[in-house]
């Protein structure tokens, strides 16, 4: 066999692999997008109809619901706020473990992993119970669901948090600000959330990315969030409810997009200093 | 008078006793070096001084106060650290700033400060860069700047240079004993590389498992250290068996070696006579020695260090001879060696 036809034999797998993952993830996106955008009834779906009827009143209708602007605006409100409880909350602590308990890392690294185990039916029921017996004024207010997300989005803001106090040396940061006369304040507003812009940021996207896509106790605590509502729409309408499923999906990828770009220059910068880091010899210990 | 004090500084961590009571007074200008080996208690002694570490008991004092109970960011100390330690957020001028204003200082006169510790530290020309845009040198440069800038009472030296490549370590030492003279700041050094401890110190304090073993100049705990334990961490030392015949002489093999120190060891005893190898001649004349023959050499140009297998002991010692040895010694040679006592250390064996 020659040279040529060796390589392009050797590349035939992984090209095979590549393609079937690309149908994979994008033939269901092909389609939605159909239903989506082809004013065509669900059964005519076939070849012959494929170029009849295409339109964009199919994504614009669901903005003429009564109930979507409320329940988009609650999601987005308890977004806001499982962020700022989970940094409030995240930041201090990894630090404080970072500094000052080692040792814990991996038990807070477990525990915050745990969320993703418990199935959000068992914490939903569980806490629901709890709730209505010691805290019915939570209960009944739409931000019941703030402290389900906090918990639920755990596994990803912690991970990401930590993820940015391991690419900096935090201890020998945090003494050097000290020793020049910084108190712990000025320390965290100058030195510490700076260097962890990005983490943080990554850490604020995946929370809201729990939040916009949570159903399960969102509907258990019989709260009208977007997802609950996306659900509902798709019961009276589900041509409709697809074209709102393909503008999530547009939606959090314009989100995700947004992150990569913001993030991506601190990250090159950080890469770059970690190889210098890395080619310097080794501190004798 | 001394401008920082060590009183009677103890420090455990757990069931680890970093410090056993450790006194220690730096006089005004002066730079001491602490060196020992890793887990002596030399770090845990500065990072007391800076105030991250607390004492279980003794003080802290500088200038005659006491600042044990201090927090570290009142402290006014200086300190540059063995990592990286520099804001990677923060250009080189504004690291060197940072300190400047937490003190509140005018806008004008910080710029001022900054471009003469630029100056100083002779980083003026990368005054807009960022840390990670600099070799691991300028960036303790920097970091030398930034303590600096502050004007502290006390500079903190944790380990910085063992970070960076040998030839960068040797000229930056330098310089930091330059700029440290210069500024006359008083100046605590923590090393464990000899050394660099024998270059730039006035006095260089030995430690030891929380122990200080000795406080002297670089002359004194080289040519007298205080222990065995000295005189092993600092430059390398033939180590021969020995017998005790009084106060001041040993015997190795069937030599007797007049030793200036003495020994406490009574007569008979057997003990372990430290020699350093510049203290160990070839024998020209018929004189009596130690019997051995040549195993090999290394030429390093100012000298030559030559390793000779005793006969009788069946031990190796190592001799410096000035210059080169080309031509009058090779291996396999039949020489004799004498001991010189003037600076040897008697050890008891066992």
């Amino acid at each position: 066999m020659s040279q040529v036809g060796r390589h392009r034999f050797a590349r035939l797998g992984p090209n095979l692999v590549l393609i079937g993952a690309a149908i994979f993830f994008i033939a269901p996106i092909l389609s939605t997008a159909r239903q989506a955008l082809q004013k065509v009834p669900m059964p005519l779906f076939t070849w012959g109809t494929l170029f009849d009827k295409w339109s964009l009143a199919g994504l614009t209708a669901v903005f003429d619901e009564d109930l979507f602007w409320p329940a988009l605006w609650l999601t987005l409100k308890l977004a806001i706020a499982t962020v700022l409880i989970t940094l409030t909350l995240l930041v201090p602590t990894a630090l404080y473990v970072h500094l000052r308990l080692p040792r814990a890392r991996p038990l807070v690294e477990f525990l915050t992993v745990l969320p993703y185990v418990v199935p959000p039916i068992a914490l939903a029921a569980g806490v629901a119970a709890f709730y209505r017996a010691n805290a019915r004024w939570l209960f009944s207010s739409q931000w019941a669901l703030v402290p389900f997300y906090v918990i639920m989005a755990l596994p990803f803001t912690y991970r990401s948090i930590d993820a940015g106090l391991n690419a900096i040396d935090v201890r020998t940061l945090v003494d050097a600000s000290r020793n020049l006369g910084a108190g712990w304040l000025t320390t965290l507003r100058r030195v510490l959330l700076p260097n962890l812009a990005s983490s943080i940021l990554s850490a604020s996207f995946l929370t809201t990315t729990v939040v916009l896509g949570e159903f399960t106790i969102a509907v258990t605590l019989n709260k009208q969030t977007f997802p609950v509502f996306s659900f509902q729409y798709f019961g009276r309408n589900p041509q409709g409810g697809i074209a709102l499923a393909l503008l999530t999906l547009l939606g959090t990828t314009a989100l995700l997009a947004v992150l990569s770009l913001l993030t991506r220059t601190k990250a090159q910068r950080a890469a770059r200093q970690k190889i210098r880091m890395a080619a310097a010899p080794l501190p004798i210990p | 008078m001394s401008n920082l004090t060590f009183q009677t500084i103890r420090k455990s961590f757990g069931a680890n006793v970093a410090l056993h009571g450790l006194d220690l007074a730096v006089g005004q200008g002066e730079l001491v070096s602490l060196l020992g080996p890793s887990g002596c208690g030399k770090t845990t002694a500065l990072r007391i001084a800076a105030g991250f570490e607390t004492a279980d008991s003794g003080a802290v004092l500088v200038g005659g106060t006491d600042i044990s109970r201090m927090p570290p960011h009142k402290r006014n100390m200086g300190m540059v650290f063995q990592s990286y330690s520099l804001f990677p957020n923060l250009d080189v001028t504004a690291n060197v700033e940072y300190g400047l204003r937490t003190r509140k200082v005018d806008r004008a006169s910080a710029r001022t400060r900054v471009a003469d510790m630029l100056e100083l530290v002779q980083l003026t020309a990368h005054a807009t860069k960022y840390p990670h845009q600099l070799s691991g040198g300028q960036q303790q440069r920097v970091a030398l700047a930034r303590a600096l800038a502050i004007q502290p009472s006390v500079l903190l030296l944790d380990e910085p240079l063992s970070a960076l490549d040998a030839k960068v370590r040797a000229s930056l030492r330098d310089e930091i004993r330059r700029i440290q003279t210069e500024v006359g700041i008083t100046t605590l050094f923590v090393t464990h590389d000899q050394e660099e401890a024998l270059a730039i110190s006035d006095r260089v304090g030995v430690m030891s498992q929380g122990n200080l073993e000795q406080l002297g100049t670089p002359t004194e705990v080289y040519r007298n250290p205080s222990s065995a334990f000295v005189a092993r961490f600092i430059g390398s030392m033939n180590e021969l068996p020995a017998t005790v015949l009084d106060g001041h002489t040993v015997r190795v093999h069937d030599v007797p070696v007049h030793v200036t120190r003495g020994t406490q060891l009574a007569a008979d005893s057997q003990a372990t006579l430290l020699v350093r190898p510049e203290d160990t001649h070839f024998v020209t004349n018929g004189e009596a020695g130690l019997a051995g023959h040549v195993v090999g050499q290394t030429f390093q140009g100012v000298s030559t260090t030559v390793s000779v297998r005793l006969k009788a002991l069946d031990a190796l010692i190592t001799v410096h001879e000035v210059g080169s040895v080309e031509g009058r010694l090779e291996p396999g040679d039949e020489v004799k060696v004498t001991l010189d006592g003037r600076h040897a250390v008697v050890e008891a064996v066992g």
